[in-house]
């Protein structure tokens, strides 16, 4: 079980790191945002719940999250036999793997620079 | 970490940790190469200096502009002429070129004079032009001429002009990358909020990191007015000056070459909540996706499926047709820049090529952080490289093509390595879904070019073949391919006009109403 929900986050990662380009911008506090924005609000999406569009910012997440759902339900069947409770652990996954990808294991020495 | 050590970069051990072999089930924290570092003393580069990323990669496509650079001569000649940042105005910024001048006695004596006289003499030499970029050189930098104070001064004496000074001497940083950093906050600090521009959308967007390379902004622009939107500002290709100042006003920032612009984008987040979206302008499905991803922001997500359907149907087949012939051949992509990421998925599953390597001369670690993810197993990735460790790639590698810049590029073709121009394109625009055609045409003619066989012969010992015909590039690229796809009626070749940018000036746009409330929750 948990080897399955661990190449399910893969094939998801793999998609993101391919067709996106959000998940890195240039700093370590610019990526949390990103992926936490982004990734919650594809999260609310798949699961049809309400997003917020309260602010600008809250707009381009969830146009890319929008983006990001569309294809995930495209490309992964297997995703339509989720429940809600797993497809929030699957995404929660996904969030710790892409963090991890991007700012904790990242070789990007410039991801900490106080500079541009 | 699987660091690729090159036979003739073995006595100088720090480049080892510049280039990279992505290996099977390597991701990102494992196979990534050291970039945007100073250079390493006793090795070559091939990289610009901040001066050059300043002015001739960000400002000077800028088309209403007296492009004035404070120093020698030289420094002003020096990479202009080769870049292809077409303009709607007759070109303006690519006929004219200015420098002051510098000469020895400037550098004991000062050039202050000299260069309110230049100003002086330039604006009055072109009357209908009333706004200059002023741009600092290593030669002025160094003797501390206080290029602001003398920018306003001219402005106090003329208060019909305005002067944008950029200090970014080729000093400035480790590369040309330094350049585009010190341009992008002077202008937002210097000039955006000054003007205040007139509303026509209800949608309204900076195009930014957007260089007009043979036509590629005005493609794009052609959608995003189909679309209804207003694009206020384009940084900097085929950009006002005045438009340019008055980003501040816009409700999105569209982005497409990080890095070279996102730090403007990001200082227009901070200082007035624009918020930024990073899109792709190069290929069906990314462009596609960056066009929707526009709509859904304003909410006329229909207004861009529209034009991607209509897009889609009209040129897909002829993107097909060189997919057929150019699947498994092997490219090493080495823009130097933004390419190495925006093409290098798309190349791959819309052309079938097989990229075996990635380089970028001025790169962040970011910029190969996009380029690497987005590469299969086995592409090699160098940051920095000189032309021995390029020859000895090629060599390695045995690509069909490289896309490069004129420098690498005229190497490679000493190596009869087929070689198309990255930067200022072949026969581009290439971005939009026609240009993505005429990019393949582009590969394909340069893969299959009958001239290019005879590359291969060595007149020095080979015999010159005379019992041969003529034999055209179909025949070179068809031969191994079935029935079924050389006599498609579902596939052809690109059917496109020479100059496909002329006729989207002037064109007139729907009219659209005005846009409904919009709500705060889905």
């Amino acid at each position: 079980m948990e080897d399955m929900m661990k190449d399910r986050i893969e094939q998801l990662v793999d998609y993101i790191m391919k067709k996106c380009l959000w998940q890195f911008h240039s700093r370590s506090w610019d990526r949390e945002k990103q992926n936490e924005g982004i990734l919650t609000k594809t999260m609310q999406l798949l699961c049809d719940e309400p997003v917020d569009l309260g602010t600008p910012t809250d707009k381009v997440y969830w146009v890319d999250a929008v983006c990001l759902a569309d294809a995930f339900k495209s490309r992964y069947s297997w995703l339509a036999t989720m429940d809600k409770a797993e497809i929030k652990l699957l995404m929660r996954g996904l969030k710790d793997r892409m963090d991890y990808l991007t700012i904790t294991g990242s070789l990007n020495a410039e991801l900490t620079d106080p500079h541009y | 970490m699987p660091y690729h050590e090159f036979e003739c970069s073995k006595c100088i051990p720090e480049r080892k940790k510049h280039a990279v072999i992505k290996g099977p089930g390597e991701d990102l924290t494992s196979a990534l190469p050291l970039g945007y570092l100073n250079t390493i003393p006793g090795s070559i580069s091939e990289r610009g200096c901040a001066y050059c990323g300043a002015k001739h990669v960000i400002g000077t496509p800028m088309k209403d502009v007296i492009h004035m650079s404070h120093g020698p001569v030289g420094c002003t000649y020096d990479t202009w002429q080769t870049k292809r940042y077409i303009s709607d105005n007759d070109n303006f910024q690519l006929k004219y070129t200015y420098a002051t001048d510098m000469k020895e006695k400037h550098i004991i004596f000062g050039a202050e004079k000299l260069l309110k006289q230049n100003i002086i003499e330039a604006f009055k030499a072109f009357p209908d032009n009333k706004r200059m970029t002023l741009y600092q050189t290593c030669a002025s930098a160094l003797i501390g001429d206080d290029i602001n104070a003398v920018a306003q001064e001219v402005m106090e004496e003329m208060p019909e002009v305005d002067i944008f000074v950029c200090n970014s001497p080729g000093f400035g940083g480790p590369s040309q990358s330094g350049g585009h950093h010190k341009i992008n906050i002077a202008w937002i600090n210097q000039k955006v909020g000054n003007v205040e521009p007139q509303i026509t959308s209800d949608y309204v967007i900076n195009y930014v990191g957007e260089y007009n390379i043979q036509g590629d902004q005005e493609v794009m622009q052609d959608y995003f007015k189909r679309m209804g939107i207003q694009v206020l500002s384009t940084f900097t290709g085929n950009g006002s000056y005045d438009d340019l100042r008055s980003m501040h006003r816009a409700h999105l920032n569209v982005l497409e070459c990080a890095r070279s612009a996102e730090y403007i984008c990001n200082e227009l987040r901070v200082r007035y909540g624009t918020p930024r979206l990073d899109i792709d302008g190069f290929g069906f499905e990314p462009l596609s996706a960056s066009l929707r991803k526009v709509g859904l922001f304003f909410g006329i997500e229909d207004r861009a499926q529209a034009i991607i359907d209509e897009e889609t149907a009209r040129w897909k087949p002829e993107l097909d047709w060189y997919k057929e012939r150019l699947k498994g051949k092997k490219v090493c992509l080495w823009p130097g820049g933004s390419k190495l990421w925006h093409w290098a998925h798309a190349i791959h599953e819309e052309m079938g090529v097989e990229v075996v390597s990635v380089y970028s001369k001025f790169g962040h670690q970011g910029d190969f952080e996009k380029g690497i993810a987005r590469c299969e197993e086995g592409a090699l990735a160098i940051d920095d490289p000189n032309e021995l460790e390029g020859l000895e790639a090629m060599e390695m590698l045995k690509p069909d093509i490289i896309f490069t810049g004129k420098r690498p590029g005229e190497v490679a073709k000493k190596i009869r390595v087929p070689y198309l121009n990255a930067h200022a394109y072949h026969n581009g625009p290439w971005k939009g879904y026609e240009g993505w055609v005429r990019f393949a045409r582009d590969i394909y003619n340069a893969i299959y070019s009958p001239l290019h066989q005879l590359a291969f012969v060595d007149i020095s010992k080979d015999e010159i073949p005379t019992n041969a015909g003529f034999v055209t590039q179909k025949m070179l690229s068809d031969v191994n391919l079935s029935e079924e796809i050389t006599s498609s009626d579902s596939l052809r070749e690109y059917t496109g006009k020479y100059d496909i940018i002329s006729q989207l000036r002037g064109k007139t746009y729907p009219q659209f109403p005005p846009a409904p409330q919009q709500l705060a929750v889905v």
